[in-house]
């Protein structure tokens, strides 16, 4: 495979990173697609569209200035809060998982699970809306109690990449968590 | 033991025969109620029938229940299907419970649930050898 082509679950592509750091750490990023100019410029011009159609009907100027601030608040909203830039999985051997999601304004959230916490990476099938998908999950217990699956931390949830990918992943993180 | 089967029998055609009947005159009951006006009907001494403006709200109730009914029912489905974030997508209390039973030799061991890192070693870590 010279060129990494892989997508996500509804047919967008996405970008795939792996790189291996050491013997016992791995990194994976998964990248969305940026957001196109073109969209942002065509969604606009609809709505204002829209806006100005009911003020020429209200002859109500709120209309507009309430559509131009809506708009725009949404758009911030959505940069911030929604849009996902790239989510990284840096896997280091005895020590834990580290899990981070990038938005598109610059804003990152991280969680880090410690090794002893984590029973196992896994590749589960789930039904998600109307059809069935494949995801990777971290299986997390409790260290006093290691057959008891305590909770179920679902990866790459913005990207959904499809089961080539998740493969690759899967095996990497087996090879560093069967060394431990 | 009575026999279920869905074959003709003569107490089912009776019953089909009655339905078809007391059907058609339900239909022509409602149709004598909206259309004849008020008057005529009391004239011939049937005085207690329920308000006119009912023949038209039943069914305009009827279908926007239904269609409220389809939508209601695909919004259960969605709710009550487990998030990804969920141990139910992986486990139940039934798995967790069952025995493990190394079983007699010669008998077929009992049946139980294989778990998902069993399962996912199957599947993608032993493709090399396959290959």
């Amino acid at each position: 495979m010279a060129v990494n082509q892989y997508t996500d679950v509804n047919g967008k592509p996405i970008t795939f990173d792996s790189e291996s750091h050491k013997d016992f750490c791995r990194e994976f990023t998964i990248s969305n697609a940026k957001l196109s100019l073109r969209t942002i410029l065509i969604y606009t011009c609809i709505v204002w569209l829209l806006a100005y159609a009911v003020f020429f009907i209200t002859e109500n100027t709120v209309v507009l200035s309430s559509a131009i601030i809506v708009t725009l608040v949404s758009m911030v909203i959505g940069i911030h809060f929604v849009k996902v830039d790239r989510e990284t999985l840096l896997i280091i051997r005895s020590l834990g998982v580290q899990v981070s999601s990038s938005f598109a304004s610059g804003r990152e959230c991280t969680t880090f699970i410690e090794m002893s916490k984590i029973k196992d990476i896994v590749i589960n099938e789930a039904v998600y809306m109307h059809r069935v998908i494949y995801y990777l999950c971290i299986l997390v217990k409790n260290p006093s109690d290691p057959e008891m699956i305590s909770s179920v931390v679902p990866l790459f949830q913005s990207s959904k990449p499809r089961l080539n990918c998740l493969e690759q992943v899967y095996k990497a993180c087996q090879e560093v968590l069967l060394q431990n | 033991m009575v026999e279920n089967s869905p074959s003709p029998l003569p107490e089912r055609a009776i019953y089909g025969f009655v339905l078809f009947l007391s059907s058609q005159f339900g239909l022509f009951l409602y149709l004598v109620w909206a259309f004849v006006p008020e008057a005529w009907l009391h004239s011939v001494g049937l005085t207690y029938w329920p308000q006119k403006y009912w023949a038209l709200a039943l069914p305009v109730y009827l279908l926007v229940g239904l269609t409220f009914c389809v939508i209601l029912l695909f919004g259960i489905n969605m709710i009550n299907t487990a998030p990804l974030c969920s141990v139910d997508n992986i486990t139940d209390s039934y798995a967790k419970g069952q025995r493990i039973d190394c079983g007699q030799n010669g008998s077929p061991p009992r049946l139980k649930d294989v778990s998902i890192s069993e399962i996912n070693h199957m599947f993608y870590l032993s493709q090399e050898d396959f290959k």
